[in-house]
Parts: structure tokens; sequence; C-alpha cells
């Protein structure tokens, strides 16, 4: 080595910057958190793919206390990831509860999981690598990747997937505020239409009925539960059956 | 905004009752409270947020209209959920 070959070389340096750019632009492009997902997926795969060495990843998130395989590099990881919840046991369930890597370097040396890894080998996969992805509490998500061959994942593999899962569990959060902002302002704006209905609903019934808003509101919620119908449609029925207009409704049928 | 109560002792326990049932209802839900919230707004309620989140930790009693509201809500919330 010369002194002329410039600065000293920061392969993990470069390559972190480089995912966290094209990690930056899958936020940006991703219509939602899936797609994101999907993606997040693919360039895990392909990132730790190596001639003759292809791995599978999935991701898998904890929804209603259950786990569900929501996103895959391909077929073959989707099924992997589902057989594994439906065992419930598994080594990405387990890295996911305790929060820790988890590598299975050879399955069929795999003590733990009985059922899952028998069927896991059935499938020809001969080691597992399980990184969580820390999301602060937000949600809860592992990366699982699976490869065909047995010590299918190096010491650098662990790391770089443990690096990749750092940047990508950061971009996740990223995406989950923004479509739960997209969520908020969906649910605020249908019940800006729902309340202008309802509104109007109630100054007709004081109107005929010469009463006061709450018992307006009163006749409204006992029809509502007694006919099991939704307040708005109610309210929506009551506004058809005075002036005929029936438009007001049609906007939530989108 | 709190409630006049007027109606005597066997009023306010049917209130605490009621109170009860509906935060019992909401944490069996595991809805959001900005997204129960939304809803009763949505249905007609005055509540604000904070007077929602202090009446489903039963620190504060609201109007028996509001209460009816965030009852609706949260039977009109959780069956569009399970849908």
């Amino acid at each position: 080595m010369t002194a002329n070959e410039g600065p000293p070389h920061e392969p993990d340096g470069l390559a972190a910057a480089e995912t966290d750019i094209s990690l930056q632009r899958l936020v940006l492009e991703s219509p939602d958190i899936m797609a994101f997902l999907v993606e997040l997926t693919i360039v895990a795969a392909s990132r730790l793919s190596k001639p003759g060495n292809s791995i599978h990843s999935g991701v898998t998130v904890i929804r209603n206390r259950k786990p569900q395989a929501v996103a895959a590099s391909d077929a073959a990881a989707t099924a992997l990831d589902e057989l594994q919840n439906g065992f419930g046991q598994g080594p990405c369930l387990t890295a996911l509860r305790q929060k820790t890597t988890l590598l299975v370097p050879d399955l069929t040396a795999e003590t733990r999981w009985g059922p899952y890894v028998r069927t896991a080998v059935e499938h020809g996969v001969s080691s597992i690598l399980a990184v969580p992805l820390d999301l602060s509490g937000d949600a809860d998500a592992v990366l699982n990747l699976y490869s065909g061959c047995s010590n299918g994942f190096s010491n650098e593999d662990v790391a770089t997937a443990e690096a990749f899962a750092r940047q990508a569990a950061s971009s996740l959060r990223l995406i989950l505020r923004i479509s739960q902002l997209r969520e908020a302002r969906n649910d605020l704006s249908a019940a800006m239409q729902s309340r202008t209905v309802i509104d109007m609903a109630i100054g007709a019934i004081m109107a005929q009925s010469r009463c006061d808003r709450d018992t307006a509101f009163n006749i409204l919620t006992r029809t509502s539960s007694a006919r099991n119908v939704k307040l708005r449609e109610v309210a929506a029925m009551v506004i058809t059956a005075i002036s005929g207009e029936q438009g007001i409704t049609t906007h939530f049928d989108e | 905004m709190n409630a006049d109560w007027t109606g005597g002792p066997d009023q306010l326990f049917e209130a605490d009752e009621q109170r009860r049932e509906t935060a019992q209802r909401f944490r069996d839900a595991e809805v959001p409270l900005i997204k129960l919230w939304t809803y009763y707004y949505g249905l007609g309620g005055d509540a604000d947020e904070m007077s929602l989140d202090a009446y489903l930790n039963e620190a504060l009693y609201l109007p028996a209209t509001q209460v009816g509201l965030i009852a609706t809500a949260m039977t009109e919330l959780t069956a569009a959920e399970d849908e």
C-alpha cells in the first residue's frame, strides 16, 4: 500500500451512505407501507445474495398481538414466513420477542423450534438470519433472511444485515409516521362530512319537533340504535325525508 | 365541560356504571384515543379530546348527550373495524 492511494478506504461507511439514500428514495416513492416493505425486502435480499447463495427475505410484523407476514422479496419467503407464523414459533419470532439478532447457521443441526425447522428444511432452507427492526415502540417488526446453503451467512453478512436493519428501521418509522398522519387527516375529513349531515338533521328535528338540541340528539341516537343504522345514515334519511335532498351522503361512498 | 347533576345519588350511580362500561369497551377495542375522538366529533360531539380522555379515565362526568354520542362512536367504530 502506498501513500498516493488517497484517503483511507471506508467500505462500510460508503455502503451505509448509499443504503441511506436508496431507503430515503423508497420512503418518498412508496405509495404505502406495504409497498415500502416489499421494496425493503428486495433490497435486503439482493444486497446479501451472492452467486450460488441466493437469499430470500421477508418482514413479519406484530399486529393485534399476532405475527403477520406482511411483505417478502419473493413467494418462497412469504411461504416460509407464513409457515413460521402458522406454527407460532421459529427463529424469527424468537428474535422478534427477544429483540436480538438470531442466526441459525445450520437448520439440520438445530434442536429448537422442532416442527417448524423440519418443515423449513423440507422447503430447502439451510440457514436463517433474523434481525429485529427497532421501531421504538411504534410497532414490532423483524427482517427474516433465508438461505439455501448451510452457513449461508458470514459474520460480515450478519454485520451488513444489522446495519441495514438499523437504517431500514428509521425509514420505516418515518413512513409509519407519514401514514398515521395521512390516516388522521382522512379520518378528520370524514368527520367533517359526517358532522355536517348530522348537524343539519339536528337542526331540522329541532325545527320540526320544537325541541332543544339535546332532545334532537336523543331522537337521532335512539333511532340509530333501534334500527341498527349508523347515526349519519339516520341523519341523511331525516334530511332526505324533509327536503328530498340525497346528494349529501354520496361523498361517503368513495 | 361538566354535567350538572340534579338527579340525586341514584342517577350518579347509573352514570358511573355507564362510564365504567364505556371505558372498558374503549380499552378492549384498543382504538387510539384520537381515532375515537375524531369519530365522536364527526357525530356532532362537543367535548374536546382532553375531556374525552378524562371521561374514559373516570375523572370527569359529561352531559348525557355527549355520553350517548361517545357510546355510539364506540359502537360504530368497532363495528367498522370488524368488517
